[in-house]
């Protein structure tokens, strides 16, 4: 028997914000770390022109390069003291969009933060729904070219949240995920396990619109936020200080009457100069989380309220499905995590579907009366890493072994074996 | 990162992380496993939050190396942990069920300075070399303080990864150390014996006359006469490190255990290195080679772009305005 099947394998959900990564079978990530790489371009960019006894010593210093690189918040604290460091972020809406960067993101998970020999372990990756197979092939090419594991797994993160409520509560494989990421909002509906590849519906706005919109909003009032900082400074308060409301004006009387309970203070220091300063914040406490349920106070673009989208996601699913799937709304991702979001989810869902049952009734002239449809929306203490949570309990069944891709199937079929995920199955 | 740390990562982070929490009572069980199948297990129960369980595994010993294994320990381990962890860590017997070593540690009993309580952690994280290293550190020791053990121009086979096992020729002068080098991959096979032959070439350079003598050869050395067969097969040949007593001095003993008790794993990481360095750069070359492709193309292909769809007519809006009437 392969001896790898006998250690716990390892997870890595890779977000387009946060990655979080550790072996199957503990209760919670080993590290949760940003996804960035700052890497040292500097040696890249000398001149060529100098004489050929300096190439050796160019080559060397290209090859020491290659290593020198940080992944995570060291990677965020080297670019912010020194200027050799480039950020580069692999992922972008939720798809890899930089292949080396994401390679030696890898790496440095692998070796440095979880240190284990990547041909010790079975590897459970994951995935957005819509990803392209070509990019799976590519994750499964590296993953058996340069990290010879010795089986992976590339899973659905929808599911897998899925499977993380599995354990808390019942044993339910149907419902719909509503995924707000930082990079990447999907709201994906499943059924019994398998995704409704068709009923699949994305929202342009994620977490780190949320971010932007904070930002925005300090910035217009004149907030004093050094610039280089105030993108961070604007993460930090989103996940500090942000809320969800149940009416925006009742929610400016309260801040207007009462300031000093609801306007919170930031207080930092300038990276360049080292001086202390301090901001006020105020509306965008509440403002910032809503942009999920009144899109149009963010973008012009897109006014789909999430709530509204939901509901047609699951009215386009199969009729016989819709019902459960009404049942279980469950959330993942970050950006779900702002206090009472899945009670405003749930009111605003049940508003709209009460609505339509009143419409269907008065149609029907009362004739007949419809069972009333239960809307529950889910949530469970775990939301920002249910993901990883869901890989965990997945990784350690001992089914798991044997629904991978091993290492021997790869080398005698090649990456293709990648592009067929079993969640699909059965459905195309 | 060129050198693997000491101390692991995550056993030092849950470690800071319980103690800047210490009023809070909360339940803690974590196991993981590192390279060379060192496994962890840490453990803190609602009961007593101040104590917190730590068990390790170490890797299978080979058979030549069972004889020097002490309950479960190699040679020297116990005294190393006494003397490293002396006052705040107190250790179990038996260990936990399947774990080598199971030590309990009392937080509320670290010193209150800042600085000397994060030494100690950072120490206690780097349990592996403390308990691997031992006997390595023993005979390494003995060659610094030039005391002649008496077990000179033996062979000592010393376990360092699961299966497999190093070897030590400890001399009055110096100790030679042999690795036999594995790897499973065929392309590992090849990146690591030319990894290995740079690596003996780059010691010869001015800058490292200082560095210990190194060797690398694809059939065993004449030291490792009175091995086991078994070991004596290595498919990415046989590398030997002399160590002279000036590589021990002081505190670079704990440096030159370390590097040498995690040699294979510091090799194996280097060439995955470069094998994602290699993929970068023939990355590279496909989108230059496209981009010269693209601009190869002639102009006349340019302009009917929807047109080799040819399943798909699209329609322009003028085509479209006419069709309809």
């Amino acid at each position: 028997m392969d001896p790898a099947t006998s250690r716990p394998a390892v997870v890595i959900d890779n977000g387009t914000g946060y990655t979080k990564m550790g072996f199957a079978g503990n209760v919670e990530p080993c590290f949760i770390v940003p996804t960035v790489v700052a890497v040292n371009e500097s040696f890249l960019n000398q001149s060529r022109s100098s004489s050929k006894a300096n190439w050796l010593a160019q080559h060397s210093a290209g090859v020491m390069a290659d290593l020198d690189f940080f992944i995570g918040d060291e990677a965020l604290a080297r670019s912010r003291s020194s200027s050799t460091y480039n950020l580069s972020y692999p992922i972008r809406h939720g798809q890899v969009d930089n292949w080396d960067a994401m390679e030696r993101f890898w790496q440095q998970c692998i070796f440095n933060y979880l240190r284990c020999d990547p041909e010790d372990h079975y590897f459970l990756l994951t995935e957005s729904p819509l990803t392209a197979p070509e990019s799976r092939e590519y994750t499964g090419e590296i993953m058996f070219e340069t990290f010879n594991v010795p089986g992976l797994y590339i899973a659905v993160n929808s599911v897998l949240a899925l499977a993380a409520g599995y354990t808390t509560s019942k044993c339910e494989m149907t419902g719909v995920v509503v995924d707000v990421g930082d990079g990447a909002t999907h709201v994906v509906p499943v059924a019994d396990g398998y995704v409704i590849g068709s009923s699949i519906k994305s929202v342009p706005i994620a977490g780190k619109d949320v971010t932007l919109f904070v930002q925005q909003l300090m910035r217009e009032r004149g907030e004093n936020v050094p610039p280089e900082d105030s993108f961070e400074v604007a993460r930090k308060v989103k996940e500090t200080y942000c809320y969800t409301c149940s009416d925006i004006v009742k929610e400016y009387n309260k801040h207007d009457k009462e300031p000093s309970k609801y306007i919170k203070q930031w207080r930092g220091i300038k990276p360049k100069t080292g001086a202390p300063y301090s901001c006020d914040i105020g509306y965008e406490r509440f403002l910032g989380p809503e942009v999920f349920f009144n899109p149009e106070i963010y973008s012009t673009e897109f006014t789909t309220p999430l709530p509204a989208v939901i509901d047609k996601c699951i009215q386009s699913a199969p009729i016989d499905t819709r019902r459960a799937l009404y049942k279980n709304i469950v959330l993942s991702g970050g950006s779900t995590m702002f206090k009472d979001f899945h009670r405003r989810l749930q009111r605003d869902l049940k508003k709209i579907v009460d609505a339509r049952v009143v419409a269907s009734e008065a149609r029907l002239g009362g004739e007949i009366k419809s069972q009333p449809v239960e809307v529950n929306v889910v949530s469970h203490p775990i939301q920002r890493f249910a993901v990883w949570f869901g890989g965990s309990v997945l990784a350690s069944t001992p089914e798991f072994f044997a629904a991978c891709h091993t290492k021997a199937e790869y080398e005698e079929y090649g990456a293709s074996i990648c592009r067929t995920n079993p969640v699909f199955k059965g459905m195309y | 990162m060129i050198l693997l740390q000491s101390h692991s990562r995550f056993l030092l982070q849950t470690l800071l992380n319980r103690l800047h929490n210490l009023d809070k009572t909360i339940e803690l069980d974590y196991h993981w496993v590192e390279f060379d199948d060192v496994r962890y297990h840490i453990q803190v129960s609602m009961k007593n939050p101040h104590h917190v369980l730590l068990s390790v595994s170490l890797p299978t010993p080979p058979p030549e190396t069972v004889s020097a294994f002490y309950g479960g320990l190699p040679f020297g381990a116990l005294e190393a942990i006494k003397i490293a962890y002396s006052g705040i860590v107190q250790i179990l017997d038996p260990p936990r069920d399947g774990f080598n070593l199971t030590l309990r540690l009392n937080l509320s009993k670290l010193p209150p300075d800042e600085e000397y309580r994060h030494a100690i952690l950072v120490k206690i994280a780097s349990v592996r070399e403390v308990v691997l290293g031992a006997p390595l550190r023993v005979i390494l020791k003995g060659l610094g303080s030039r005391t002649a053990a008496s077990n000179l121009d033996r062979l000592v086979a010393l376990v360092h990864r699961p299966k497999e096992s190093l070897f030590l020729i400890p001399q009055a002068e110096k100790v030679t150390v042999v690795f036999p080098m594995r790897f499973k991959d065929s392309i590992d096979i090849v990146l690591a014996t030319s990894f290995l032959q740079e690596f003996v070439e780059a010691r010869r350079t001015a800058g490292l006359s200082n560095a210990p003598l190194c060797l690398w050869s694809p059939t065993p050395p004449l030291e490792l006469k009175g091995a086991p067969a078994e070991a004596l097969s290595a498919n990415a040949g046989f590398v030997t490190i002399v160590i002279f007593p000036r590589h021990v001095e002081g505190k670079k003993l704990d440096r030159t255990v370390w590097s040498l008790s995690t040699f294979h794993a510091y090799v194996s990481y280097h060439v995955k290195c470069s094998e994602g360095f290699m993929h970068t750069r023939m990355r590279r070359r496909v989108e230059s080679l496209i981009q010269a492709l693209d601009r190869a193309k002639p102009d006349s292909e340019n302009s009917k772009k929807t047109g080799h769809n040819a399943s798909f007519k699209r329609l322009s809006l003028k085509e479209g305005r006419t069709s309809r009437k």
